[in-house]
């Protein structure tokens, strides 16, 4: 595979907070005020437990939802909608039904104009990359699971975005498959080197992936550390140095979970017909 | 699902593998003629009813030839069928638009859906007075009828299929270039909800094809509706029997249009 032709941007993170009104018109904090740096051609993943605003934050960063206050930007460009720069996976797949794999991967090539020989050849070069230029006129219900992520990480590619966005991608798979897909994106991103912000629950899977690891709190959200993961490709999850980034993990998660479980005991001893 | 099993389970490809697979699927609908008549014709036998009440099935068919071959059946059947397709097609123009609109806009639903309601539950068959009245005993007034009958099909379902839609597609379509309205409908909402759209269509054309001979049985001087009321009127049974097989007919062949089409562009599956 030849070296994309964007190059990969830093992504800004200023103040970017997210505020609704829920059904029984409180304001919730979905997303405190939030600060960060992902370098050109980092993979960066979000842990954290659910409701810690780790999707808001990752929507917001695609264009999908608009932030409350603060701002993100790629390179220069203030994030204000879905760009084709910006590609993105999401957890179901999300591919479209009535395509097959092939118009699946060509869909943003076309969108963005490409005469239609041009698209073919480089929705087949990205399906190849998957190792699935044998299955281009399936349909998507014809696939495995970890077949379907993988066409929708090829469909993701093929855009050549500056930076993807994950969100648990991976989450729906059997273990054999999760660990599969983990190493071939590895291996993708390896040759690629664009920016990957990844957003995962497993510990093991985001020290296996990750430079660095961002680790979110619940109610409200926020981040609570950020942990450097400067260990060699491929990592083995029994050595010592991967144990002891995982106690780390462990240790800060403990923390926020045994408190937002708190805060869950003392909401329903508040109000025991809640829920 | 495994990718062995993915691989397996294609339709037969071959043309006489094609062909063996729909003469199969015909079969049933000629059992079903085959015993309709057996009964019919041993009902003439045992009873021996006069010819102007029940006609036996010989008597009928010559009848039916007779009628085709004069004109007067094949020209009744295109009365019939022209207006149930005009009136078809106005109310797919309407209601298809108004569907993906309702759909899509929850504001514009909620003012409209208690409209629908209210109207949904009056028959067709009811508004025949007033279509007399307001459009005449013309074509206006039984096209008018078959558009009541099939209006509400096609908006119903083209809301359903709207509003099914998977969320997570419209996300992904917009984060890979259809980032205004327009393109999102062109390329991810209407493939999406068309094959809802299709049922739609489908199921509206059988409740106007319904409604049409009730239109033409009121007020008509042509159409099949017409050759079975005038039947009645002069009677001939046989003109009341050729007229109700004809429907009958008629109505399982637009059927099997429809499935052929909703077979090539529906992508839920077999």
């Amino acid at each position: 595979m030849t070296a994309s032709a964007s190059t990969a941007k830093p992504l800004t993170v200023r103040g970017l907070a997210k505020q609704y009104v829920s059904a029984d018109g409180r304001v919730v904090d979905a997303l405190l005020p939030t600060d960060l740096d992902i370098a050109p051609g980092e993979f960066l993943v979000v842990v954290g437990p659910s409701g810690c605003g780790k999707s808001t934050l990752l929507n917001i960063l695609a264009g999908l939802t608009t932030p409350s206050a603060g701002e993100a930007r790629v390179g220069d460009v203030l994030v204000q909608g879905p760009d084709i720069d910006r590609g993105m996976v999401f957890q179901d797949y999300a591919l479209f039904p009535w395509l097959d794999v092939l118009g699946n991967v060509e869909f943003g090539l076309e969108r963005m104009g490409m005469p239609r020989r041009e698209r073919r050849e480089t929705a087949m070069r990205y399906l190849a990359m998957v190792g699935l230029a044998d299955f281009a006129d399936k349909r998507p219900r014809e696939l495995s699971g970890g077949m379907k992520q993988r066409v929708a990480i090829a469909r993701a590619y093929a855009t050549d975005p500056s930076i993807i966005f994950m969100d648990e991608p991976f989450g729906a798979l059997d273990a054999l498959t999760r660990r599969h897909l983990q190493h071939e994106l590895l291996d993708i991103w390896q040759r690629h080197r664009k920016t990957v912000v990844f957003i995962t629950h497993s510990v093991v899977e985001a020290i296996y992936l990750a430079d660095r690891i961002v680790l979110m709190t619940a109610r409200p959200g926020r981040i609570k550390s950020v942990i450097p993961v400067k260990l060699a490709h491929p990592r083995d999850a029994t050595s010592d140095d991967f144990r002891s980034i995982e106690r780390q993990v462990y240790r800060d998660l403990d923390e926020e979970l045994a408190k937002s479980f708190r805060m869950e005991g003392h909401a329903a001893s508040a109000a025991p017909a809640a829920d | 699902m495994t990718d062995a099993h993915a691989l397996a389970g294609r339709k037969p490809r071959s043309f006489a593998g094609r062909l063996r697979s729909r003469l199969a699927r015909l079969l049933p609908y000629l059992y079903a003629a085959i015993g309709v008549v057996a009964v019919w014709w041993a009902v003439v036998l045992v009873f021996k009813p006069h010819m102007s009440l029940l006609p036996s099935p010989w008597l009928t068919a010559q009848t039916f030839v007779q009628l085709i071959a004069n004109g007067e059946l094949p020209r009744d059947a295109a009365y019939s069928v022209c207006r149930v397709l005009a009136a078809w097609v106005l109310s797919a123009l309407i209601a298809v638009p108004l569907g993906f609109a309702m759909g899509r806009w929850q504001r514009l639903e909620r003012v409209l859906d208690p409209v629908v309601e209210l109207f949904r539950p009056i028959s067709p068959l009811a508004w025949i007075p007033l279509a007399i009245l307001w459009f005449g005993i013309d074509e206006g007034g039984k096209i008018f009828v078959i558009f009541i009958g099939t209006f509400f099909p096609i908006l119903l379902n083209t809301i359903a299929g709207t509003k099914s839609i998977d969320p997570v597609l419209i996300r992904a379509g917009r984060i890979l270039g259809c980032t205004d309205d327009a393109s999102l409908f062109r390329k991810v909402v209407l493939p999406a909800s068309l094959p809802q759209v299709i049922v739609g269509l489908r199921i509206s054309f059988g409740t106007g094809w319904a409604s049409i001979i009730a239109a033409e049985l009121v007020a008509a001087r042509s159409g099949l509706g017409y050759l079975i009321s005038n039947g009645m009127e002069v009677l001939r049974s046989d003109f009341v029997l050729v007229g109700m097989v004809t429907i009958g007919a008629l109505g399982v062949l637009f059927d099997g249009v429809f499935r052929w089409v909703d077979a090539r562009y529906n992508w839920i599956g077999e």
